[in-house]
């Protein structure tokens, strides 16, 4: 594997309309000199620090460091969990920071999809209806939302299992339906932190297997992880030290 | 999945937990539905009573209870002058004393004595079997009670010994014929009651008691109603005390009925109280339990709003589960606890302590609507509130 040294900045990018119908372009993500603070009683505590960082649609970025570094703060600003208090993040070129909170979460719903370490997947309901749920919350039609979970059961391969509760799942089960529930939406961009941290490694695999089809088929994809295996086949991969990103390297 | 759904399935997810909350609010549920049956209740019931007599005003000496005041004199003119007025259909004179009757028992058999002077053919009781007195004859009748224990029916011939006064008497025992065994509106569970003429309780007294009664008990013409005719009594007998049903229950309600109104609010507030705190727990719990698949749907998207929605439909789902099983539950008890009352000495029988009325699950609907609300208050901050990043890392480091 070739590494080289270079600026974060997106593989492509076209022009398109964001939100309010202005033309911007192809980038997904700009954030430009965000920072993360958060105020504690023993003083604030810097989480992220002037980061810099462009995602394009079929961007395919991983982002590691030690425990602490702001990985996981970072990737939640990028999907507009939080905003930062520093520096400016757009979003298909709207401002996150000035989004209300309900447009935030609009704006996830749709466009944003969230793939965790613990799944977080809802007990009561089956891998189908896991699946339907963003779907059903962003309103899409009953016979569409139906097509499109068994589209993704296929997808992930588990069409046998629809019905089937998370408790009656595996570990790496559970994380293709929660990776089938992140797409439900159709989201351009999906964050992943740490999604093969509770796996073994031929399961975790797996998983990396199935995110590099999710980035294969147009969807941009960051991931979180301490797993150089998985980040190796990224092909960005940033580095981050005490808030900052470190470096960036471009695997082949 | 709609937020009601969404709470459903949650609560089926824990059936423990959901069932304990439904019972806990049946549980509440049933004694706020007691208490609110209750604050009314004897007043409802005692305006029944009293409706249920046919007479709608009472015409005493003073403004003390019928027996317990001064008697009215010359008792019989009044109710016949009573009873000539337009706005008036009936009128009769009531007199209270007691009686042994020498009859069934060995040393006989103690009773309440009635003894009435009407106007028209009417009485207020009920001729069960038999028939009515005749005002002229040595006739009585009997309730049930009295009929069973002295071994009675219609066209017996017993001996009455009357005690007309507080005082120590030895008046001698008269002889009765049975007319009929009678209903009396005012018995107790365990009651004796004998009635006759008011002429022939004077005689049974020893000729001391002649045209004076405790009470008149008028009834109203439908097309006067009863204030019309308690103006006509009042201007034509200043002198004497004239009250409507409608007065008598207001009386009872600012006297001793307001005990139960108070007990009953006092209940209502630690009872509601009970149920607010028990549903908070088991939400807070709940949710504390769930915080990472919160903040996992915060995080794809899922808005604010929504989650509260699901945590609001929880609350009102187990509200609501447990306010409907509260109906019955709460009826049978209250049942149970108006048999238990009604065994306190002196209570009629047709008295009931817990009567339903439909405000009554009004305000039980509203009231457990209220506690849904506010039991739902800080787990709704809870998740209003909740810090989606924070979460999730904590969940993880967890």
């Amino acid at each position: 594997m070739n590494t080289t040294e270079s600026r974060t900045e997106p593989r492509t990018g076209t022009r398109t309309e964001n939100s309010e119908g202005r033309m911007v372009n192809g980038r997904i993500v700009e954030a430009t000199h965000i920072s993360r603070i958060f105020p504690m009683p023993a003083g604030p505590v810097t989480a992220v620090a002037d980061v810099t960082l462009e995602i394009a649609p079929a961007d395919h970025i991983a982002i590691r460091g030690p425990s602490g570094c702001g990985k996981s703060t970072l990737l939640h600003m990028l999907g507009c969990v939080e905003p930062p208090t520093a520096g400016t993040l757009l979003f298909r070129g709207d401002d996150v920071t000035t989004l209300s909170d309900r447009k935030r979460s609009l704006l996830r719903l749709r466009q944003i999809g969230f793939v965790f370490q613990r799944f977080f997947l809802l007990p009561m309901l089956t891998a189908a209806e896991n699946i339907e749920l963003p779907q059903s919350e962003a309103k899409v039609p009953k016979a569409e939302r139906r097509q499109r979970t068994k589209e993704l059961l296929e997808y992930v391969g588990l069409t046998a299992r629809a019905d089937h509760r998370p408790s009656e799942l595996s570990g790496g089960e559970m994380q293709r339906v929660a990776i089938a529930r992140a797409l439900a939406n159709k989201p351009g961009l999906l964050l992943a932190d740490e999604p093969t941290g509770e796996l073994d490694r031929a399961t975790g695999e797996q998983i990396a297997s199935l995110l590099d089809r999710v980035n294969a088929d147009g969807t941009a994809l960051v991931i979180v992880t301490h797993d150089p295996a998985l980040a190796e086949r990224s092909t960005r991969i940033l580095s981050m030290r005490d808030g900052r990103i470190d470096s960036e390297a471009a695997s082949i | 999945m709609n937020a009601v759904g969404f709470a459903w399935r949650s609560l089926v997810r824990q059936p423990a937990r959901a069932a304990l909350g439904v019972l806990g609010v049946a549980a509440v549920g049933a004694l706020l539905f007691d208490m609110l049956l209750l604050s009314n209740g004897l007043v409802i019931s005692m305006r029944g009573l009293l409706d249920s007599t046919g007479f709608d005003l009472r015409v005493t000496a003073t403004d003390a209870l019928p027996g317990q005041g001064p008697l009215v004199p010359n008792a019989i003119d009044r109710t016949h002058d009573i009873a000539r007025l337009a706005s008036v259909r009936s009128a009769v004179a009531l007199r209270f004393a007691n009686a042994l009757v020498l009859a069934g028992e060995p040393r006989g058999v103690y009773t309440s004595l009635q003894g009435v002077a009407a106007s028209g053919p009417s009485h207020p009781w009920t001729i069960l079997r038999g028939r009515d007195i005749a005002p002229d004859r040595a006739e009585i009748v009997v309730n049930e009670n009295t009929a069973t224990r002295a071994r009675l029916t219609p066209g017996s011939r017993v001996m009455l010994r009357a005690s007309c006064n507080d005082g120590p008497e030895a008046l001698p025992p008269v002889p009765f014929d049975v007319s009929g065994i009678a209903q009396f509106p005012f018995d107790t569970p365990n009651g004796t009651t004998v009635a006759m003429s008011l002429e022939m309780l004077a005689r049974a007294c020893g000729g001391n008691e002649s045209n004076q009664a405790d009470v008149i008990m008028v009834a109203s013409q439908e097309s006067a109603g009863p204030s019309v005719a308690v103006a006509d009594v009042a201007r034509l007998l200043p002198e004497l005390h004239v009250m409507s049903n409608a007065e008598a229950v207001n009386r009872f309600e600012r006297g001793g009925f307001t005990y139960f109104r108070q007990i009953s609010t006092v209940l209502t507030a630690v009872t509601l109280s009970f149920a607010v705190l028990l549903i908070t727990v088991l939400l807070t719990v709940s949710i504390n339990q769930r915080l990472g698949e919160i903040a996992a749907l915060r995080a794809l998207g899922f808005s604010r709003w929504r989650v509260v929605a699901d945590v609001f439909c929880e609350s009102v789902l187990i509200v609501g589960g447990g306010g409907l099983l509260s109906l019955p539950a709460g009826g049978l008890l209250a049942l149970a606890l108006d048999r238990i009352l009604k065994r306190i000495p002196g209570i009629p029988a047709d008295v009931h302590f817990f009567v339903f009325e439909p405000s009554a699950l009004q305000v039980h609907v509203l009231l457990l609507a209220g506690t849904a609300v506010v039991a739902a208050l800080y787990p709704i901050r809870v998740v209003a509130s909740l810090p989606i990043a924070a979460t999730l890392r904590d969940e993880v480091v967890g």
